[in-house]
């Protein structure tokens, strides 16, 4: 069985944070590929039209999607996810990476089905590799 | 007042005490007199003399309100009263206008009994009748009565006197909702008939308008008046002048209303500041986790540039924190005329660059509003925020037309209103509806979108107590509307 994680995806508008990440991924090389979208909106687009040819190396295994964004923000796009998630069979686990510390933000992410857990930014290294090994 | 005449207003025969009432002149009866100790020569048969000399002053508005609507409307009474006796002492008669007792009357003259109590309620029924006196006086509270069979209305002297009349004036039916102000006609109109119709007995607090054009709150209650075969026949209740404490209470509401939107305001900041700061604070932490993961030094090193870049833009965050905290101190800053065409030119010349690089047109139109009391570096950030948004969110297709005019609202009392409507982009009101004018918030894809401008735009107006709100139409332009 193959461990390694091919392929994730975050979606975040924060720069650094995203830079961060990516750094860490690499170091620790927690996954092959990574995505990387500024806001919902991009994100959901991706979803949206790779339903047209729905070939395992596009779908992403992780996603970590930051709730406070422009344009689309993360509450949009789960909303949106969920409604074509069914047409994706490969397993796809959703992450809430927020720095909200919001109780009801919290509560409320918890709550969706689609989301697995909520973590509150800053994450830590172990977390994100647990985060990338569990998964798999 | 000469013998003759005296003898002329004076009905001798008679074993009963009354008046007789005829022609606008009162007959008083010899035994009347006589049964307060005096004799015809002590006293002068006229109303004005009763009402001063002889009847006890608790009694005397109440007795005379009940006289004038026996003599103009035919309304008979019941009422008791203290007369004073030659002897110096009140004795308690009891006054009525409709007895079976036959007196030989002229036609169509009216008469008013007295009757010596035979009760000993002397005290008790002073007493009552004081306070009832001093309670309505007191709390400002008069009587009214409208008698549907006879098609009038009637008042007492207290209802007169809150509502501004003369003393002597007699209401009619037609005045009506002329009592009350125009804005609260409707529901005067309303109460007054589902009363009459329906028998539903109501109490409001209502806007009435005085005799003198002055408008005051009052507290209006009434009921109806069944006769025998439950038929409605008329409604009775009163009128209170709550002017004081209605102010009150509307200065307490209006005082509570700002501290509300000034809680709400700093719970908002408070919110902000910890989220806007929270996201640096653990992309340092992240990064010094990195730092001590890392082997190398050059790789440590490589993440100094984070730690700047992280820097960087918590610099900018507390900026624009600070300008919104400075917004909150400056809001007792003084405030004088502000002229909108001139401040308007102003920021025009400021940014006359991307006004012309855009082929902007800008409309204005204050010939409604020329000027308002305001902080001027305020009325030019707003001003500067809203244009400068209309063009940054200009329509791809079309070159940016931006109206900005005046009016006021009459509907609000008089509030000068700015009205920026351009024919941009739109904003997708039922997805960003409510976010509008938060901190760092943006609905467009323009790199330069920071989502500040707005949110100091709302925090200025708002600290002036003003209202911003916002109506847009995708892909077909927005209106800002601001209630200075």
């Amino acid at each position: 069985m193959n461990d390694k994680i091919k392929l994730a995806c975050i979606i975040d508008d924060d720069s650094i944070y995203v830079n961060l990440i990516r750094k860490i991924i690499e170091t620790k090389k927690l996954c092959d590929n990574l995505l990387v979208f500024n806001d919902g909106k991009d994100g959901i687009e991706y979803f949206e039209t790779i339903l047209q040819n729905l070939e395992d190396e596009f779908i992403p295994e992780v996603i970590l999607l930051d709730l406070n964004m422009p344009v689309m923000d993360g509450w949009e796009f789960i909303e949106r996810f969920t409604a074509i998630r069914n047409k994706i069979k490969k397993t796809i686990t959703l992450y809430v990476v927020s720095s909200s510390i919001n109780q009801s933000d919290i509560a409320k992410a918890k709550s969706l089905s689609s989301v697995k857990n909520y973590l509150v930014k800053p994450v830590e290294i172990d977390q994100l590799e647990a985060v990338f090994t569990k998964t798999a | 007042m000469t013998e003759s005449a005296l003898k002329e207003k004076l009905i001798p025969n008679s074993e009963y005490c009354y008046w007789e009432l005829n022609d606008n002149t009162s007959y008083w009866s010899k035994a009347f007199i006589n049964n307060l100790g005096y004799q015809p020569n002590d006293v002068t048969i006229k109303l004005d003399f009763f009402l001063n000399n002889i009847i006890h002053e608790d009694y005397r508005a109440h007795f005379k309100d009940n006289f004038y609507n026996l003599v103009r409307h035919d309304v008979d009474f019941k009422q008791n009263v203290l007369l004073l006796s030659k002897e110096g002492k009140y004795l308690e008669y009891v006054c009525k206008t409709n007895d079976d007792i036959n007196i030989d009357s002229k036609e169509n003259s009216k008469t008013i009994f007295f009757f010596k109590s035979k009760l000993n309620t002397h005290e008790k029924v002073r007493g009552g009748t004081f306070y009832y006196h001093e309670t309505a006086m007191m709390t400002s509270t008069g009587s009214w009565y409208i008698d549907f069979e006879k098609k009038k209305s009637y008042w007492d002297h207290i209802t007169r006197k809150i509502l501004e009349y003369p003393e002597d004036f007699i209401p009619s039916l037609k005045m009506g909702l002329k009592l009350y102000a125009k804005e609260h006609q409707a529901l005067a109109k309303t109460v007054f008939m589902e009363c009459g119709m329906s028998g539903k007995p109501f109490d409001v607090e209502i806007l009435m308008v005085t005799a003198h054009n002055r408008k005051f709150w009052a507290r209006a209650m009434g009921k109806p008046v069944f006769n025998d075969s439950k038929e409605i026949i008329g409604l009775r209740g009163v009128f209170q002048d709550i002017d004081d404490v209605k102010q009150k209470e509307i200065n307490l509401e209006k005082t509570s209303e700002i501290i509300a939107s000034q809680n709400s305001r700093l719970f908002n900041f408070a919110h902000i500041v910890s989220h806007n700061l929270r996201s640096h604070s653990s992309n340092l932490s992240l990064i010094v986790q990195l730092i001590d993961d890392m082997d190398s030094i050059e790789e440590k090193l490589e993440l100094m540039d984070n730690i700047k870049d992280v820097s960087d833009s918590l610099n900018t965050t507390i900026e624009h924190l600070n300008e919104v905290v400075t917004i909150q101190t400056n809001a007792d800053q003084h405030r004088e005329k502000v002229n909108f065409a001139a401040t308007l030119n102003q920021v025009c010349t400021s940014i006359s660059q991307i006004i012309s690089t855009n082929n902007v047109t800008i409309l204005p139109d204050f010939s409604e509003v020329k000027d308002v009391d305001y902080i001027p570096a305020y009325m030019d950030s707003i001003l500067l925020n809203l244009l400068t948004n209309a063009i940054k969110y200009k329509h791809v297709d079309r070159d940016p037309i931006i109206s900005v005019k005046t009016f006021v609202d009459f509907k609000d009392n008089d509030r000068v209103v700015l009205e920026i409507k351009d024919n941009g982009a739109g904003i997708d009101m039922e997805k960003f509806g409510d976010k509008v004018f938060g901190m760092y918030k943006t609905f467009h894809y323009n790199k330069d979108a920071v989502g500040i401008g707005l949110f100091i735009t709302k925090n200025q107006i708002e600290s002036l107590n003003g209202e911003i709100d916002v109506d847009s139409i995708l892909n077909e332009g927005t209106t800002f509307t601001i209630k200075f």
